[in-house]
């Protein structure tokens, strides 16, 4: 496993952001998917090596990153897009781009240049690679933040929200970078949208007030909710949630009554029904 | 269409780079036109080479041009990854640059009024270099932050860079300062010994806690031990010659406290270290 968390607890003040936590990632996309602040952001700090929790263990890439010469190992194995990424918006993309690299150790001026104009073609920048941050886009910014992630090609990708404030169109284009990034290496990505979750990952944990309420794959966390979501011609009262859809009819998410016109449930609806039921913790193998 | 071609060896020499230059201009402007010529030289020339110079013309083309502190820092002797660390410094930035000198001239023209004003600029001027030193590192201020902190790069040498590309600016800015205020020149200096210490001992500090943190202790120590002195008009506690061998032994001892550890200690530029 790239990513072992065991009991990870860590407190802010006297708000416990995260509560005796266990994550195992390996090779292919893992997603962290709750609501905000149930927690998603402190364990992909700890998992980036920017916290420390305070109580638990953390093994990252074979490591244990509370060890300085472990953490040095991993954090040069390690790519890293935080959730509110901050650029020097006075810099170029180019410029930006190669600052981190220089972060990163890449000390040899012409490899390292290479380097950044590899992840500046990979992430669609080429063409404003020499435009300052500041006259970009949010879209363009945020694959700005996935380029210096993918800097050294690392073994270990952290993606906080990295789809946030994107439009249709860009998330599709994120969701094709990122799932491409997350052939032959370990990416843990965050979100609380479930058709980016649907869409990319391999395995899910669900989070909910800093406890992990599920794991599993997304078939399996869909599955959770079979037999639970059912159509009707107005709100149903037994219902945890419930929608007019597009075409008029009502998606009603819960215990369905007698009678009821049962339809396939989606993962959404599955998130849905974990989140509404708080006493539920399912934790598939 | 051209009827001659470059003989086998005009095309070895050339391919070589051992052409003199007459020839090596003619067939250049032949090879141009002649694609016969342009096959038969392919398997003279040394690929490795041809990438080599490709890569360089590559990098001069693509790469931008640095900022023109990055420039200046270059004809320094700074080398271009530190001039980027150093330029990426938010508190070199013109705005704080500003407030510093904007708050240093208002002290100044107060304290031309207020003889309690000077002595209080005097005990306040070590802390805009302080400050700068620590805003170098805040959250706040410095917006890739949480990328470098996950980043392998020396905490401590990044610690360094910042902190000398803060000392440089902001020291001329508060002599500057010191040299505009009333009564003896000796005034104007009388700060740095003082700043110095105050700095490596901060530095020091952060083998245990963050940047900001550090200097916030160091400058509340400060602030507390030296205000009441300079207030009742004792400015030889704080700035005579014996507090000055006093911070000058600080520096010197915290300096080589960094050189001697720089392997081993591990610099809390965040939480996790």
């Amino acid at each position: 496993m790239t990513v072992r968390v065991r009991g990870a607890t860590k407190s802010f003040g006297r708000t416990t952001a995260l509560d005796s936590v266990d994550l195992d990632a390996g090779q292919g996309v893992t997603g962290l998917l709750g609501p905000n602040g149930a927690g998603k952001t402190t364990l992909l700090r700890i998992i980036a090596t920017v916290l420390a929790p305070d109580r638990g263990t953390v093994r990252l890439l074979g490591r244990d990153p509370s060890r300085p010469d472990d953490r040095t190992r991993i954090r040069e194995r390690l790519g890293y897009l935080p959730q509110d990424a901050g650029f020097h918006r006075g810099f170029t993309v180019f410029e930006f781009v190669d600052y981190v690299a220089i972060l990163k150790q890449m000390t040899d001026r012409r490899a390292r240049h290479d380097e950044v104009r590899r992840v500046i073609g990979l992430t669609g920048l080429a063409s404003v690679s020499a435009k300052r941050i500041r006259a970009l886009s949010g879209g363009m910014r945020r694959r700005v933040g996935l380029a210096q992630a993918l800097l050294g090609d690392p073994e270990l990708l952290v993606l906080d929200e990295p789809t946030v404030g994107l439009d249709p169109e860009q998330r599709l284009r994120f969701r094709e970078m990122i799932s491409h990034a997350g052939e032959g290496r370990t990416v843990v990505l965050s979100s609380h949208q479930t058709e980016d979750i649907a869409a990319l990952c391999t395995r899910i944990a669900v989070f909910h007030q800093g406890r992990v309420r599920f794991t599993g794959t997304p078939n399996e966390l869909t599955a959770q909710a079979a037999g639970r979501v059912w159509a009707g011609t107005q709100r149903s009262a037994a219902a945890l949630a419930a929608w007019r859809t597009g075409d008029g009819v009502y998606r009603n998410v819960g215990d369905p009554p007698a009678g009821a016109e049962l339809i396939p449930p989606t993962l959404e609806d599955a998130y849905l029904l974990l989140m509404g039921e708080p006493d539920l913790e399912v934790t598939h193998s | 269409m051209t009827v001659w071609h470059l003989d086998p060896e005009a095309i070895r020499r050339y391919a070589q780079g051992i052409a003199p230059p007459g020839l090596a201009a003619s067939a250049e402007a032949h090879l141009m036109k002649c694609v016969t010529c342009r096959d038969a030289i392919a398997s003279h020339v040394d690929t490795r080479r041809v990438e080599a110079i490709w890569h360089e013309v590559v990098d001069r083309v693509d790469a931008p041009r640095p900022s023109w502190p990055e420039r200046m820092l270059a004809r320094l002797g700074v080398g271009e990854a530190t001039a980027r660390l150093v330029a990426a410094t938010p508190t070199l930035r013109g705005p704080w640059l500003l407030g510093i000198a904007g708050v240093l001239a208002l002290s100044v023209w107060a304290a031309q009024v207020d003889e309690r004003l000077l002595r209080m600029l005097l005990v306040a001027a070590p802390l805009g270099p302080l400050a700068g030193v620590a805003f170098a590192f805040a959250g706040g201020l410095d917006p890739t932050r949480e990328i470098g902190l996950a980043a392998p790069y020396s905490g401590l040498r990044l610690l360094l860079i910042r902190t000398a590309a803060v000392l440089a600016v902001t020291v001329p800015i508060v002599a500057a300062a010191g040299l505009a205020l009333p009564g003896s020149h000796w005034l104007a200096a009388a700060w740095l010994l003082p700043t110095a210490g105050l700095t490596c001992a901060a530095l020091v500090l952060t083998a245990r806690m963050t940047p900001v943190v550090a200097v916030g202790v160091v400058a509340t120590a400060w602030v507390l031990v030296t205000t009441p002195t300079a207030m009742a008009g004792h400015l030889d506690v704080a700035f005579g010659v014996g507090a000055q061998i006093f911070w000058l032994a600080v520096a010197v001892g915290g300096g080589l406290w960094l050189a001697v550890t720089r392997n081993t200690v591990t610099i809390k530029l965040g939480r996790s270290g």
